[in-house]
């Protein structure tokens, strides 16, 4: 059944040009050089501190690692997040 | 995301949350939906963060279920700020005061101005003005339209063509233009044109009167030109004759000129001093030392503030010393008699009055002795010879129409 759905979504994405974050349920991100990061559909915050952002995913997690980091704004799955961004890794 | 002005109008605190699951906290704070913002960690175990004060009082479920702390550190926003305001609230009073203050005293007419009297005296205006209420402390809503206020005041002034009444601020300008009366005609009496020099005539237009000399004739001084007695012997009638006659003078001018001249000339060269006037000293305050040309003219400025007639004792000048040079020119004889021609015509003129006009100029004879030129010129000038004079001992006939 979920094999099924999964193969459901490649094929809307493909025939009807949606984009992939809103078919697929991964993170969008975007960043302003390395001060700034704004992500999307994001599923909880796992740890937090000046050196590390470490969110969870659907599949996985994301792992934002940098200096000064601060939290400017959080919703239930959007995250502004400002500082020296050093790094970002999907586990 | 964030509205800035909201948050500070509905006011938020500055928490620190303690305690070992933070994370979990947080999540579930954003699950629920109240506004965290500006999330740090400050320590191993504490992180600080802002939150709405309404949903400041709905975080204790989430704090007893994991086991944090929270801690206010700092309060800001509007609610805040009235508290602060109403524990001082001779301030805001104050405030208020002041506005209602500076508008109630901007409501009222402070200085009634008067421009544009000649004859009429502005006291008289102002008490016209008075009558009708546009006076020093009157309230302006109480006022009628300036177009009104207009009419009354012209009704009140006769003597005026125009009275324009602008309310600016706290100043009533009552522009006043007065009737003018119509120029009367200057009455002259009985005379005559008579020569003021000896000439010989050059144009002669009587205006009124009747002609007594004719072009290229020679008149002495006192002759007269245009008579004032006209009609034939048995009617007579004296007038005031009128008229232009212009006659040529011959003068001789002397005049001598040194061949050595001493010329003075500026060199571009300037300082600045500026002086501290505190009563009757001045005090050089720039530049410190005292340094000047040798030969100088200067040029002075002063900045004394006054008020209302009062004149500050302390105030400031400032002296600009443009440097001057001397230097010996030698004349030759011909640029000292171009010289001397050139101020004898201007002292011709002058003595000729002001439309006279030179018509031939000759150099009798020109003499260096001593250094100097000495020069002899003469010159014939065209110039007004008439010159009026009063008709005496006639006595004046009746009118022609009056006689049979």
């Amino acid at each position: 059944m979920r094999r099924w759905s999964r193969r459901l979504r490649h094929l809307a994405g493909g025939v009807l040009d949606l984009p992939q974050d809103v078919v697929l349920e991964v993170p969008r991100i975007t960043m302003i050089g390395h001060l700034q990061m704004y992500i999307e559909n994001h599923r909880g915050v796992l740890h937090f501190s000046e050196k590390e952002l470490r969110l969870l995913l659907t599949n996985g997690q994301l792992i934002v690692s940098g200096e000064q980091l601060v939290i400017r704004a959080i919703l239930p799955e959007e995250v502004l997040l400002e500082g020296r961004i050093g790094g970002v890794k999907f586990v | 995301m964030r509205y800035g002005l909201k948050e500070w109008a509905e006011g938020y605190v500055t928490i620190t949350v303690r305690g070992k699951r933070f994370e979990r906290f947080l999540n579930m704070v954003v699950r629920e939906g109240l506004r965290v913002w500006n999330i740090r960690r400050v320590g191993a175990e504490t992180c600080r963060c802002d939150i709405l004060i309404a949903d400041y009082f709905r975080l204790r479920p989430f704090l007893r279920e994991t086991g944090c702390r929270s801690h206010v550190e700092q309060r800001e926003g509007l609610p805040f700020w009235m508290v602060r305001l109403r524990r001082r609230s001779g301030l805001g009073i104050g405030a208020v005061l002041f506005f209602v203050g500076l508008y109630m005293l901007s409501s009222f007419v402070w200085t009634v101005e008067v421009t544009g009297t000649k004859q009429m005296s502005p006291q008289k205006v102002l008490q016209a003005a008075e009558q009708i209420g546009i006076k020093e402390g009157a309230w302006k809503v109480k006022l009628k339209e300036p177009l009104l206020l207009r009419k009354e005041l012209m009704t009140l002034l006769p003597e005026a063509s125009w009275i324009g009444v602008t309310i600016q601020g706290t100043k009533v300008t009552l522009n006043v233009v007065e009737k003018d009366d119509p120029v009367k005609p200057i009455v002259l009496g009985p005379r005559h044109l008579v020569a003021k020099k000896r000439a010989v005539i050059h144009t002669i237009l009587p205006e009124a009167g009747r002609s007594q000399v004719k072009v290229n004739q020679f008149v002495e001084k006192g002759q007269v030109l245009v008579s004032g007695i006209i009609g034939s012997e048995e009617r007579q009638r004296a007038v005031a004759a009128r008229g232009t006659v212009k006659g040529e003078v011959w003068y001789t001018s002397d005049a001598s000129v040194p061949l050595k001249q001493t010329q003075y000339r500026l060199t571009g060269e300037k300082l600045g001093q500026q002086y501290l006037i505190v009563g009757p000293y001045a005090v050089q305050v720039w530049p410190w030392n005292k340094q000047s040309f040798a030969l100088y003219e200067s040029k002075e400025a002063r900045f004394m503030p006054s008020y209302a007639g009062y004149t500050s004792p302390v105030g400031w000048k400032q002296v600009e010393q443009s440097e001057v040079v001397e230097s010996q020119v030698e004349l030759s004889t011909e640029e000292a008699v171009a010289y001397a021609k050139r101020f004898a015509r201007e002292d011709i003129l002058r003595k000729a009055g002001k439309d006279a006009v030179i018509r031939e100029e000759k150099v009798l004879h020109a003499t260096t002795e001593n250094g100097k030129v000495y020069v002899s010129i003469h010159f014939s000038v065209i110039e007004d010879i008439a010159v009026e004079q009063p008709i005496v001992g006639i006595p004046q006939s009746p009118e022609p129409d009056s006689t049979p």
